[in-house]
């Protein structure tokens, strides 16, 4: 029962992940496919963690903190990235802002 | 041994390939990141997660980052122009539109091909400027050439001469490298500067 | 076969898909893109390798890659900013 529910978490996760990487193809703009790709990415890869988590759920510690910088790291570099990649689109910032 | 394990095996020689044969060098930074990230990948599949770390710390996040400030530092075209001439140019409302400008957008067209970032260096007055040059402290100026060497250099038949209303004379950027003078003699289209090449060793010039 | 091979399988196919994306270079922030996306999925790769045979020092390291890894990114995006602005 338990082993079909994270089969489950880890189809789910790979679906996302398949689904928010083929936007990388499509000729869209950086921020539409930087949105997708951190959306899909970071849910996806935490529905197969948490998957593994139900299939090894004695080492619970290590997979929470995967998790944890998971999230904390993919949404930081997400933002970095846009502000990174923005500034050229956008009109040009004062040299200190 | 798994099916798998040749799978991802098989990634590592196709980022490297990768790797390789990419031009630019800040695209190559970043692919080396990837190349980091998929040895790691192979290292733990293969048994060594002590290897991958070491690769993911050092190989990934150290030599990433020293390459990328060594190929900013170094993959630089430095101009070095006088004062006078960049606050006229920072002064006006269209930038485009100042001789100057021109040139240094013409240089950043020609030397994109090549990866090059022009960056420009001020001095204060023409000594300084020369001197700049002989000292190797830039690799080429650029100056407004006096009224009358403009003339003389303009007389034997130069396209330019036929547009008298460019009332500033045209620059001069006298480099001292041959390479370059090779690359902006063979590509550069700007008719605001003329080119001239200035032998270290021998002081000898070589007006084109 | 079990489910988790194939599950792996998936994902090294889902691997080549920012691969081929940072070889038909455009743009630098598209290659940042698909970087930041292999360094994930290569992570959470040697996470399900680990409990796939069961071998927990290598969980540690995965763990270790993907929470450290990240910062160097960060790093290598501002360099390259501040290439765009100069």
């Amino acid at each position: 029962m338990i082993d079909w529910l994270s089969y489950g978490c880890i189809g789910m996760g790979l679906v996302f992940w398949f689904w928010g990487t083929s936007f990388l193809l499509s000729r869209r703009s950086v921020l539409f496919k930087l949105h997708n790709l951190s959306v899909s990415d970071t849910l996806g890869s935490i529905a197969i963690i948490f998957g593994l988590l139900l299939q090894r759920p004695r080492e619970w510690p290590l997979l929470l903190l995967a998790i944890l910088s998971l999230t904390l790291w993919n949404t930081m570099l997400g933002y970095v990235l846009a502000y990174c990649s923005s500034t050229d689109v956008n009109t040009r910032r004062p040299p200190n802002g | 041994m798994d099916n798998y394990v040749y799978m991802i095996t098989a990634l590592l020689p196709l980022a490297a390939a990768m790797l390789v044969f990419q031009v630019n060098p800040y695209h190559a930074l970043v692919i080396r990141g990837m190349l980091g990230a998929i040895a790691a990948l192979v290292y733990t599949v293969l048994g060594a997660p002590d290897v991958a770390l070491t690769e993911a710390l050092v190989g990934t996040l150290l030599a990433v980052t020293l390459y990328a400030v060594a190929v900013r530092s170094s993959l630089v075209f430095r101009l070095g122009v006088l004062q006078e001439d960049l606050s006229d140019a920072q002064d006006h409302i269209a930038p485009d539109v100042t001789p100057l400008q021109q040139v240094v957008n013409g240089l950043n067209t020609v030397f994109k091909d090549y990866h090059l970032r022009v960056e420009l260096i001020s001095y204060f007055d023409r000594d300084a400027l020369q001197q700049a040059l002989m000292n190797k402290e830039v690799h080429a100026i650029c100056e407004r050439g006096s009224v009358v060497e403009a003339r003389e250099a303009i007389a034997p038949g130069v396209p330019d001469s036929s547009a008298p209303d460019s009332c500033p004379p045209p620059y001069r950027t006298t480099t001292r490298l041959r390479r370059l003078y090779d690359i902006m003699n063979s590509e550069l289209l700007s008719s605001k500067t003329q080119l001239s090449y200035i032998d270290h060793a021998a002081a000898g010039e070589v007006v084109s | 076969m079990s489910f988790l091979n194939l599950a792996l399988m998936a994902m090294i196919v889902a691997l080549l898909i920012p691969l081929y994306e940072a070889w038909r270079d455009e743009d630098i922030w598209q290659t940042m893109l698909s970087l930041s996306s292999v360094s994930s999925k290569t992570a959470v790769m040697i996470l399900l390798v680990s409990v796939l045979r069961d071998d927990w020092m290598v969980g540690v390291a995965g763990v270790i890659i993907l929470s450290v890894g990240n910062a160097g990114f960060m790093l290598l995006a501002h360099i390259l900013k501040r290439l765009g602005d100069s």
